[in-house]
């Protein structure tokens, strides 16, 4: 069917005036050369022939006018929108713009409305991801809340556990020194059972203070406060003292004692010789302590830069679920029976950590215990080692050829009586101070064979004056006998530091030792 | 003064801030209200280089937001001498958009000049374009920018950089 005119006549005006059509025609340049049609709404009114129509109408500019083209939705500077139609023709070209308003704020209405939903969408996975992020962190720091709080209350169970056992750790020793000191002092008491009782009260006296000093040292192990003091000093000498430590007491539970150093373990070595001392007596102590019936043994290897102490027992050994328990705090994987602070072993794998070295554990229950110290030490000797085993040599000290003199410094007359009595009794010569400026002069003018020198003293003090006598040439040992607490700086003034109370039988072995 | 008329495309993924980076460079105008673009927005700009004696003016062809060309954007395209490559620094998808665009104008019109623009510099703590994928990407285009249409940071640097480069390519004979 063909339209009526009328029906045609009416779409063409209806198309009038909804696109409102312009149209004009431009030359190979660009320049116009007639046009149709309303124009000002497109901002085009009053162009005139041969203009360069990309002046008034900048979209043309790049456009090639070659093919027919159809650009939609192309908002103008004056903000007209229109359809631009292009359609050449014989080396010319007719463009053709049409009013696209109406079309083009449907379909923006539209696409904000989609675009707007896409963005929401877009921060609500973005906030999603945060949520899921900040969950894992809540989860995070609410499992290692948790675990801090199981440590505190396991350090909080532990400490209470501590005080408890210290108390009838320090109690029992305590009461004995009480018990016996009454029995001593009534009358009618025998010789014989004073002789045992002052025995007995300075046994009780000597385990009050391990069990003191063992708290002491892990409180300054907690605080960090303690630091190495390394120096040259003869490895083998060390095992020496302490296989003559340790063989006496085994032998007393009937026990064998062996000690060994490897070819390999240099002669000299460069390391805290103190804390290295400290270490082995807790586990040559402990390994002692638990075995009934076989025997300890002692033995040293070096190898890579690394000296291996190890320590073997034929004890009843530790379980696996106690291995790591009796490195921790207030522990005693191995029964009840045991008497202890408990904390030798924590105190043994904090030094050895301070010495940026290892501890390893091998034990099963009934097959006896094996504890080896893995630390790195320097040879201070390259190539001088020593094949010695080391033995216990026990009776075989020797007194010092007389007279050897001691100088003592204290303030305290009951110490320097007791010094006196116990050195008195070997043999020495003595020469006494009270202080330490005065020890100073008496030193340098006697000459003795060694100083025993208290540090809280009148006068410039122990410490100061033992570096004094240093400077002023006295080259022969400087024993501190103190109840101070001293850095291991302060140690170091000194040939070797007696904390008091301290056994008046060690301090006068390492007197014999030192002068002879 | 020598006049040079090139028409510049701006393209990049929706809402990334094309409107926003155009309005800032033509009338230091910033508006915080979002309008989507649909087709195209033209608008024009005149910079002077006077010492290279000239003004280089550009028609600039703000074109709809999207991912992926289809045809009627290809056909607004036709005719650029070069590009503006314009990402959204929050929303990293957005430069994936932008190495697809560019895909698409190499092949189908071939090299021309372009800036890239990672803008929304402003909303620092969304950030999501690390600074390594800026600098891998920015290897890539030659000119890269971060900038802010709300502030204004670097938007006249990178426009102004891209009508340096089309006056270079013109010279050039490209």
């Amino acid at each position: 069917m063909d339209l009526p005119p009328k029906v045609v006549s009416y779409l063409q005006d209806e198309f009038l005036e909804e696109a409102r059509p312009f149209c004009f025609l431009i030359d190979g340049d660009y320049r116009l050369v007639d046009s149709w049609g309303q124009s000002d709404w497109c901002g085009l009114s009053g162009i005139r022939p041969a203009v360069d129509m990309r002046e008034p109408a900048p979209f043309l500019v790049g456009m090639p006018i070659s093919a027919v083209q159809k650009f939609e939705f192309i908002e103008m500077p004056g903000r007209a929108i229109v359809t631009m139609h292009v359609i050449p023709d014989n080396g010319q070209c007719y463009v053709v713009l049409l009013d696209a308003r109406r079309e083009h704020a449907s379909i923006q209405s539209k696409q904000q409305s989609v675009n707007e939903l896409r963005l929401m969408h877009g921060r609500q996975h973005k906030l999603i991801a945060r949520q899921r992020d900040l969950i894992s962190e809540l989860v995070e720091a609410k499992s290692e809340l948790d675990h801090h709080r199981r440590e505190a209350e396991r350090i909080s169970a532990n400490k209470s556990r501590f005080i408890a056992m210290m108390s009838h750790e320090f109690r029992t020793p305590l009461a004995s020194i009480i018990n016996y000191a009454e029995l001593a002092g009534e009358s009618g008491t025998s010789s014989n059972e004073i002789q045992k009782s002052i025995e007995t009260i300075s046994r009780s006296a000597m385990h009050l203070t391990s069990l003191v000093e063992a708290v002491l040292d892990d409180a300054s192990l907690d605080a960090g406060q303690v630091e190495l003091l390394e120096h040259d000093f003869e490895i083998v000498g060390l095992l020496n003292d302490m296989a003559a430590m340790m063989a006496p007491m085994a032998a007393e539970k009937g026990l064998s004692f062996a000690a060994y150093a490897d070819p390999d373990v240099p002669k000299t070595v460069y390391a805290d010789e103190v804390r290295l001392r400290q270490i082995l007596i807790n586990l040559l102590g402990n390994a002692v302590k638990f075995t009934v019936e076989g025997g300890v043994k002692l033995t040293a290897t070096y190898n890579d830069g690394r000296l291996v102490v190890t320590v073997s027992d034929t004890g009843p050994g530790i379980s696996i679920e106690d291995q790591e328990r009796v490195f921790q705090a207030f522990e005693r994987g191995r029964g009840r029976a045991e008497t202890g602070a408990g904390l030798g072993l924590t105190i043994t794998l904090r030094l050895v950590e301070l010495m940026r070295g290892e501890v390893s554990l091998d034990s099963m229950p009934g097959e006896g215990c094996t504890v080896s110290v893995h630390i790195p030490v320097m040879a201070a000797e390259e190539g001088s080692t020593s094949s010695v085993p080391v033995l216990p040599l026990p009776g075989e000290e020797t007194i010092a050829a007389m007279p050897l003199s001691v100088l003592i410094c204290d303030d305290d007359e009951d110490m320097v009586t007791l010094v006196e009595h116990y050195l008195h009794r070997s043999g020495y010569g003595l020469i006494t101070s009270s202080d330490s400026s005065e020890a100073i002069a008496k030193t340098l003018k006697f000459d003795p064979d060694l100083v025993l020198m208290d540090c809280n003293v009148p006068g410039v003090g122990g410490v100061v004056a033992a570096r004094v006598l240093r400077e002023q040439g006295y080259s022969k040992p400087i024993v501190a006998l103190t109840a101070s607490k001293l850095s291991d700086e302060q140690k170091s003034a000194f040939t070797r530091f007696f904390r008091k109370p301290a056994s008046m039988q060690k301090l006068l072995t390492e007197i014999k030792r030192l002068t002879h | 003064m020598t006049p040079l008329t090139s028409k510049v495309c701006v393209v990049g993924d929706f809402a990334v801030g094309k409107t926003s980076v155009v309005e800032r460079f033509v009338t230091n105008h910033f508006s915080e209200e979002y309008l989507s673009t649909v087709g195209v927005k033209i608008d024009t700009k005149e910079i002077d280089f006077p010492t290279l004696g000239m003004t280089h003016k550009l028609v600039i062809w703000d074109v709809a937001g999207t991912e992926e060309f289809g045809a009627r954007e290809m056909a607004y395209l036709r005719g650029a001498s070069g590009y503006i490559y314009v990402a959204d620094g929050t929303r990293a998808a957005t430069l994936k958009a932008i190495e697809r665009l560019h895909k698409q104008i190499l092949e189908a019109y071939g090299a021309a000049p372009g800036v890239l623009l990672v803008n929304k510099r402003d909303l620092e703590p969304d950030w999501e374009v690390s600074d390594e994928r800026f600098d891998a990407i920015a290897t890539r285009f030659g000119n890269a920018y971060r900038t802010s249409a709300k502030t204004g940071d670097d938007v006249d640097q990178a426009i102004t950089r891209l009508a340096e480069l089309i006056i270079d390519n013109d010279m050039r004979g490209g």
